[in-house]
């Protein structure tokens, strides 16, 4: 009972803590705001800042935001930051939006990480899951992360995606698989790429429900089929919302179109603007529709083979996510990095943790000094900056790559409890 | 009673077969005729005017007219054919077209010739109203007149795609009389090519068009290598029909030329065109400089070079008159102050106009004529006599640049200043940019110079249209208000999109032509109450163009990109899947893979030959055995 008081308060303390720090710097460096909103990786076409706010003024001076090349997110956004005051004359009110959208986060985040369910899942159990860190220090890893707190700040509107994944997760291990569907159809609907997290989500829901021990084969069948309404049924709330909005069903094409497409071609961290800038004309759909399977094509293998650990094949997920997607930027690798610290007891199993926070940490200095060689001083060009977002690319696959072998292995481990520590390979 | 401009084809065809051509022109001719006598179905003139730093204004004016009835019965007899045709086939009822160079230096040379009504930003610039029942109609008629057009004139007008055309709303308004002028089959187009270099090219069909084709008249003095040598220069085609009060309608085309010469530039001989500063003696100092002496001088610019003559300017004289002029208005006019002298060849016969700031010659229609205007005479320091009339000062002075550095993002900056001390300017602002500015309407802002903050009630009314990537430009008009005697900035962000590598032009690194502003100042006193007579512009003005750097890409190398790119692809995938679908076992278990066993035959066999031939190779033995343990 004390312990949980005093747990209690250290979380609180924790909250108030990043709240402070990120109001500190929203009002101590008031050029700050603006200068990490026109970064590129932080801000992206689907993301920024500045186009929702274009998008703000356009919708309230009856201009269609969607009858134009800027505002590609989704229509809901706009009453939402509609009904705060005035950005321009108090953006106090925005600081503390986005302030409180990453304390949820941070929260969801603890609830899962107090389940334990990275641990041990319904169907398998770690050995080495007493290892592990408790949820304040999960969530402080994630709400102290430099690249989440550089995201707040941009206000980029990545983060109520990651908030409603996050929620969707927590949702679904505490046994709620109805709200989890919902919060997953919203981050779909914020992000689109969201929707790929729908089967281990599912397999995660199943896993986590209470259900009557049924011997009916075919209950997962049912539960499935529930769960892939739930989502459509509040996807097609929200786009019907959306149409009512607007007016108009011009905003699918121009919000997930521009996804699909990639008619935008601004840089960011990832690896598909500058592909499809050099890309020749005749090969674009095909390159497209290519990247678009390679992305979805690791839904299906990695659900499979982690059937037992839902919630590692989503980690991985969205660590895949945050390189491959259309427009990656820091906020999904913030996700991905404040997922890994769940899997505190399979760090020993990591085979090239320097060499991946090397990369890491040399990308994160060197990516903006080549994007400023490049546009402002003119001494490098544009492979400078491209060069950098391979290698961000290949040190995060190769994170996303390291903790898929040592899960798999803590996994084996289990049949052969006499390997651990031994050298294995793989066959 | 009007005939509607295009009106049965038809009948018109049939009218033309059975007559017989003479008859026909004949008919055509009498009601034209009949309308006014003052006015002929054609006119030319020249006005010359020197201006401030010895320069010199050249405007050229064309006019001719004919009568719907006639322009329907195909009788074309001062109206170019091709062209009639073309706004037939196009239905087009009123045409303006610009081709312009250069820049119009507004704070020495004053107000632009005819109000800046004859002019266009740099490069080509074309609009017309359109007749069509349809959006789409009125694009497709676009489509045809920009491309018949292009042929006929020689520029890239075929360019002018979606993505360069827009549809004002309050810029323009049209300028002849239409019978139906707000009816909803009216479409107003508008397209601009700032890139387009306007040359020679361009100016041989301009010429053609003329009755006298640039062989006799003042159109003998245009020429290529003098015109597009000018600082300034802007030809114009203005076409629209005019209904006179009483009377028949008339088409009326309407071609002028304005240049602005560097007379100093002009002057110098064809065959040595460098530049060589004046012998000493012949140099004109500034005395009243404290620093002037015997050896250093401050070169007067006000009365440097003020005197010239056709001849030396053009690089000849007026080949006569075109013989199908109306014979009442004057070729030639110069307008200098009163009190100097000018010379013209003999047999002209010269009219002072009561102004006393200008004055026109007559002269016979064969001989050639020639002005020379003698420098004026020397004065003393005291009596400050004005060699040129002095410049009106226009109502507004307009100044656009870029703001910010970088290639990622940047802003716009017009400053606009109303000289006026009592009176302020209302006028409409527009802006028709390429599709890859992003511009970011919620900073528009408009600042009076000298106070801080916004104010925003300069800004009246705003129409915008965003633009879409690859399909439309960016359209913004703005209506604002500019106070007597300040400054405004009007600034606005916008980003700069990279674009694919197939769309930079060859030369990508120089840049992407924005076109210019096109500002139209609206006349207030519209006295003619149903507005007939009155204007809607009192004064137009274009800024210049800009020059915006897009970020580029490296062009030498996408098949790099795309080897890197899918390596890194292939890397993260091959490396997860390798991962999931092949079974952990310990290191000294399961088949040996077909590279180690190669591996560990190689070694044996190494280690063989090294047994052989060295008995005393120990540390190979060694390693041999201690490979042999851990497998």
């Amino acid at each position: 009972m004390n312990g949980g008081k005093v747990t209690l308060r250290r979380t609180a303390g924790l909250y108030a803590g990043a709240a402070v720090l990120r109001l500190a710097l929203f009002t101590l460096f008031p050029g700050l705001p603006d200068l990490l909103t026109g970064r590129v990786e932080i801000s992206t076409p689907v993301t920024s800042f500045k186009r929702l706010q274009e998008g703000l003024f356009l919708y309230n001076h009856n201009v269609s935001p969607y009858d134009g090349g800027v505002y590609h997110q989704a229509p809901l956004l706009l009453p939402i930051f509609n009904l705060l005051p005035s950005f321009s004359a108090f953006p106090i009110f925005t600081y503390l939006l986005y302030i409180a959208i990453d304390i949820l986060s941070a929260h969801a985040l603890l609830r899962i990480a107090e389940s334990g369910e990275a641990g041990s899942s319904a169907r398998f159990t770690s050995p080495r899951r007493d290892k592990r860190w408790s949820g304040a220090i999960i969530a402080a890893l994630f709400l102290f992360n430099p690249f989440t707190i550089a995201t707040c700040i941009g206000r980029s509107t990545t983060v109520f995606t990651t908030c409603a994944i996050l929620h969707a997760i927590a949702n679904a291990i505490s046994g709620r698989p109805f709200h989890a569907m919902v919060a997953l159809a919203f981050a779909s609907y914020l992000s689109m790429y969201p929707l790929l997290l729908l089967p281990p989500l599912i397999l995660l829901c199943y896993d986590r429900q209470k259900l009557p021990a049924t011997g009916a084969p075919n209950a997962w069948i049912k539960f499935t089929a529930t769960m892939v309404m739930d989502v459509l049924g509040a996807l097609a709330v929200l786009f019907q919302m959306s149409f009512f909005l607007t007016g108009s069903w011009e905003f699918l094409s121009s919000t997930y179109g521009v996804q699909l497409t990639l008619s935008d071609l601004a840089p960011n961290i990832g690896l598909w603007w500058y592909f499809f800038v050099e890309m020749f004309d005749s090969f674009r759909s095909f390159f497209l529709a290519v990247f678009w399977l390679h992305l979805s094509s690791y839904v299906g293998g990695l659900s499979v083979r982690l059937r037992q650990q839902p919630l590692v094949v989503i980690t991985l997920l969205l660590g895949i996510f945050s390189i491959f997607k259309p427009y990656p930027s820091i906020a999904d690798a913030s996700l991905f990095l404040g997922m890994v610290p769940l899997y505190r007891h399979v760090f020993p199993l990591l085979r090239y943790s320097f060499v991946i926070a090397a990369i890491i940490i040399y990308t994160t200095f060197l990516g903006p000094a080549f994007y400023h060689l490049w546009i402002y001083a003119g001494s490098g060009n544009a492979n400078f900056f491209y060069a950098i977002t391979l290698v961000w690319g290949l040190g995060l696959s190769l994170l996303v790559c390291d903790l898929a072998f040592a899960v798999l292995r803590d996994e084996w481990e289990v049949e052969r409890p006499e390997m651990a520590g031994k050298e294995i390979r793989q066959i | 009673m009007r005939p509607s401009f295009p009106s049965s084809f038809l009948l018109s065809l049939l009218s033309l077969l059975c007559f017989s051509p003479y008859t026909a022109i004949a008919n055509a001719s009498s009601p034209a005729d009949s309308i006014s006598n003052s006015r002929s179905d054609y006119h030319e003139q020249l006005i010359l005017r020197p201006l401030p730093l010895s320069t010199l204004l050249a405007s050229f004016n064309f006019r001719s007219n004919t009568s719907l009835s006639a322009f329907e019965a195909h009788n074309f007899r001062f109206f170019p054919r091709s062209l009639g045709q073309i706004l037939e086939h196009a239905g087009t009822r009123e045409l303006h077209l610009r081709f312009s160079l250069g820049r119009w230096d507004a704070e020495s040379w004053g107000a632009r010739p005819w109000n800046g009504a004859r002019e266009g930003g740099t490069g080509v610039e074309m609009w017309a109203w359109l007749e069509a029942d349809t959006d789409e109609e009125a694009d497709r008629k676009w489509l045809t007149l920009t491309n018949a057009l292009s042929g006929l004139f020689c520029a890239s007008l075929n360019f002018i795609d979606s993505t360069r055309t827009t549809r004002p709303v309050m810029s323009f308004q049209p300028e002849g009389n239409h019978i139906d002028a707000n009816a909803t089959n009216m479409h107003l187009l508008y397209g601009v090519l700032p890139h387009e270099v306007v040359c020679t090219e361009n100016l041989t069909p301009f010429l053609k068009l003329l009755p006298c084709k640039g062989k006799a008249g003042i159109a003998s003095l245009l020429d290529g290598h003098k015109l597009f040598d000018s600082s300034w220069q802007t030809m114009a085609i203005d076409i629209r029909p005019v209904c006179p009060e009483d009377g028949e309608c008339v088409l009326q085309i309407e071609q002028s030329i304005d240049m602005v010469l560097d007379i100093d530039r002009s002057k110098r001989p064809r065959d040595n065109p460098i530049p060589r500063p004046p012998p000493a003696h012949e140099m004109k100092c500034n005395t009243s400089k404290p620093y002037h002496a015997h050896d250093t001088c401050f070169p007067t610019d006000s009365a440097a070079n003020q005197d010239w003559s056709l001849s030396q300017i053009f690089g000849k004289p007026i080949k006569g008159t075109c013989p199908l002029t109306d014979p009442t208005v004057s070729p030639v006019c110069i307008q200098v102050p009163g009190s100097r002298v000018v010379f013209a060849s003999e047999g002209a016969i010269e009219k002072k106009n009561p102004d006393q700031t200008s004055r026109c010659f007559d002269f016979p229609a064969e001989n050639e004529f020639e002005i020379f205007l003698p420098a004026p005479e020397a004065q003393d320091g005291s009596v400050v006599i004005e060699h040129v009339v002095k410049p009106e000062t226009p109502l507004l002075y307009a100044e656009r640049s870029f703001t910010g550095h970088g290639q990622e993002r940047g802003g716009v900056q017009t400053i606009l200043r109303n000289p006026s001390p009592n009176q302020e300017v209302e006028f409409i602002y527009m802006e028709s940019l390429p599709w890859f500015m992003r511009i970011y309407l919620h900073t528009i802002s408009a600042r009076v110079d000298g106070q801080p903050g916004k104010a925003d009630s300069l800004i009246q009314e705003v129409y915008y249209r965003p633009a879409v990537d690859r399909a439309r430009g960016t359209q913004l008009e703005v209506r604002m208000t500019v106070p007597p005697a300040s400054t405004v900035f009007l600034t606005y962000d916008f980003e700069k999109s990279i674009l694919r590598y197939t769309e930079y032009p060859p030369d990508a690194n120089r840049g992407f032509d924005v076109a210019a502003a096109v500002i139209t100042i609206l006349n207030k006193d519209k006295s003619g109450g149903n507005g007939r007579n009155s204007r809607f512009a009192a004064y137009n003005l274009r800024t210049t163009t800009l020059l915006c750097n897009l970020p580029t890409p490296d062009f030498s190398m996408p098949y790099n990109v795309i080897i890197f790119t899918s390596t890194a692809i292939a890397l993260a995938f091959g490396g997860m899947f390798n991962i999931l679908v092949r079974r952990f076992v310990a290191a000294n278990e399961g088949p040996e893979s077909g590279l180690k066993k190669g591996v560990n035959k190689l070694k044996a066999k190494v280690a063989g030959i090294l047994k052989k031939g060295k008995k005393e190779s120990a540390p190979a033995v060694a390693a041999e055995v201690e490979e042999k343990k851990t497998e």
